[in-house]
């Protein structure tokens, strides 16, 4: 090299290297301005827009749940939605032939389900799948009172010392708040005969589940060393210690919002420890598998998803019995009645809310409480003067049962206890009875355990013509019947 | 973070102003009114949604835009749009 060409090679390498330096400054800049933004919530305008949102090839959550016909190989599944630049997401193991598949076109739910419904001779049917949009602010959730350690052991064994009891009038309603007397479940008398036992499994299908909670803690699943971690062929291994998060695919089911934690604490306060509330059984085992979001809603596909995870353990050894589901809305799909029936055909019962509307579910369905499964029980909501509440749905043909379900004192986020109101209050109280139920009679077929509940009420006035066997859950009635 | 109402109301005559194509100043407030709701969707799900039937509270704002009435619903985890056209519409979630 000549000192010519010396000089002109430095004077390029000079300039690339000052043009690097300059775009690595940009990016630098570019870096501290969007780490900027994200810190200052104040300063980002974002246009939000409908939910039904548009998907990519980078998302992840199915655009369709389509179920073959029977004599449809999974391979051929795969071979029609490669042909359709479409790919199958998931499998749900639990109904033969059901898939989600998500679209690569980045077409809008509907009209992939239309796609393939067209197929009929290979389909059974396709449903559009939609996925709400969350932004990933965390929250903390109000709560009220703390409970109080209070030893009482002059009091007979039946009347456990947990020191909120007295404000359960679900439980033992004498009078307590200007309610009825015996407008309850009579649970004082049903904990003569038994107060459960921690070889019930009963998954609670909801926001989680605050498993640290103490009331709840000792009465935590967690999965045994002789069931493997749960395998999907899409998810993977997850390490399901503690349940199952169908809302991140993740082992960790821990509750954001609150419900999912109320309605545990309704159907499995650990009872008699001196502390907070008394369950309806002292002792049960409770399995979250979360699926609503922090906010208290969630996707179908997702609820699926959590019901086939069930469904797999119960097939691994889990002895799952009861799911409760206090949750719904008025959109049907046959894909989570598919779901829910599979559950029945691995004798697992479903406790369903039957919905805050006020309305006749009989003329305006609400979903999943209106499918008409032979395992599930929908449930509507009393007051504690033994009158349906003003808000609960009812339904001669389409509402099973009535139970506790306005001003309910439960476990709550932060070592909290709170009162809550709904159907969804009203459903663990009948999971909770089919629990205490099988406590005592562990080999009860999920049939029999739903004509128990339904046929051992208090038959009452005002619902008649409301729920199908007008009455009102009760507990001693059950387990002596 | 959580949704205020002052903050919600903005927020949706923000969203109403894009969905109309029109200024939000000529957008009116005519109510922002605390209410019990009948599940945790505020009584107003999107799509195949599901949500817990605990009741909830929160509050509805009542927008008008040319002779029109618009109403949303908010907590401080969600507001969303109701019976838009005849359809529920999430505009933020927390």
């Amino acid at each position: 090299m000549n000192k010519t060409n010396f000089w002109k090679h430095l004077g390029i390498a000079a300039v690339i290297i000052s043009i690097a330096a300059i775009f690595g400054q940009i990016r630098n800049w570019q870096s501290q301005i969007s780490e900027r933004l994200a810190n200052d919530a104040t300063v980002i305008e974002v246009s939000y827009k409908p939910i039904a949102i548009k998907r990519t090839q980078s998302d992840t959550e199915p655009e369709v749940l389509v179920k073959f016909r029977p004599d449809v190989s999974l391979d051929y599944i795969k071979e029609i939605a490669a042909k359709n630049n479409d790919y199958v997401e998931d499998e749900i193991e639990s109904v033969n032939n059901l898939v989600a598949i998500d679209d690569l076109d980045n077409l809008d739910a509907e009209s992939v389900a239309k796609q393939y419904g067209d197929m009929s001779d290979l389909v059974e049917y396709a449903e559009p799948n939609y996925e709400i949009s969350i932004n990933q602010e965390r929250f903390t959730e109000d709560y009220v009172g703390y409970a109080e350690i209070v030893k009482e052991d002059d009091k007979p064994v039946t009347a456990p010392n947990d020191p909120m009891f007295n404000e359960q009038w679900a439980l033992n309603n004498d009078g307590q708040g200007g309610g009825k007397e015996k407008a309850h479940l009579d649970a004082l008398k049903a904990w003569l005969k038994t107060q459960g036992s921690q070889d019930v499994v009963v998954a609670v299908l909801d926001t989680g589940v605050d498993y640290t909670q103490q009331d709840l803690v000792n009465n935590m699943w967690f999965r045994p060393e002789n069931v493997p971690a749960y395998t999907d062929d899409e998810l993977g291994t997850i390490d399901d210690e503690r349940g199952f998060n169908a809302d991140e695919n993740s082992g960790d089911p821990m509750d954001q919002n609150g419900h999912g934690t109320h309605c545990s604490g309704i159907i499995g306060a650990e009872g008699n420890n001196g502390l907070g509330i008394a369950g309806i059984n002292w002792k049960v085992k409770i399995m979250p598998l979360k699926f609503l979001g922090r906010g208290g809603f969630g996707s179908t596909k997702n609820a699926i998803e959590a019901i086939n995870y069930a469904i797999d353990r119960k097939k691994a050894g889990v002895n799952i019995r009861v799911i409760n589901a206090s949750w719904g809305s008025t959109q049907n799909s046959k894909a989570l009645e598919d779901a829910i029936r599979a559950a029945g055909e691995q004798g697992i019962l479903f406790v369903a809310a039957a919905g805050n509307n006020g309305t006749d579910n009989d003329k305006r369905p609400h979903y999943p409480s209106n499918y008409n499964l032979p395992n599930v029980i929908s449930v509507a909501a009393m007051d504690r003067n033994d009158q349906l509440a003003s808000f609960s749905n009812y339904g001669i043909k389409t509402v099973h049962i009535a139970a506790p379900g306005k001003e309910i004192v439960s476990t709550w986020l932060n070592a909290g206890f709170r009162e809550a109101s709904g159907t969804s209050m009203a459903a663990p109280q009948v999971a909770g009875v089919a629990a205490l139920i099988l406590a005592d009679n562990p080999k009860m077929k999920v049939e029999t355990l739903r004509k128990k509940l339904l046929n051992s009420v208090d038959k009452l006035d005002v619902l008649e013509g409301k729920v199908e066997n007008g009455g009102r859950l009760n507990a001693a009635k059950a387990l002596s019947e | 973070m959580n949704l205020n109402k002052e903050t919600a109301a903005e927020k949706a005559r923000k969203d109403l102003a894009d969905r109309l194509n029109i200024e939000a100043d000529s957008i009116k407030t005519v109510s922002i009114e605390d209410k019990e709701f009948s599940d945790m969707s505020l009584g107003a799900s999107v799509g195949d949604e599901m949500a817990a039937q605990m009741i909830s509270y929160g509050y509805q704002i009542n927008l008008e835009a040319d002779d029109e009435n618009y109403e949303y619903r908010g907590d401080k985890y969600q507001l969303r749009l109701v019976d838009f056209e005849g359809s529920n519409y999430m505009i933020e979630s927390y």
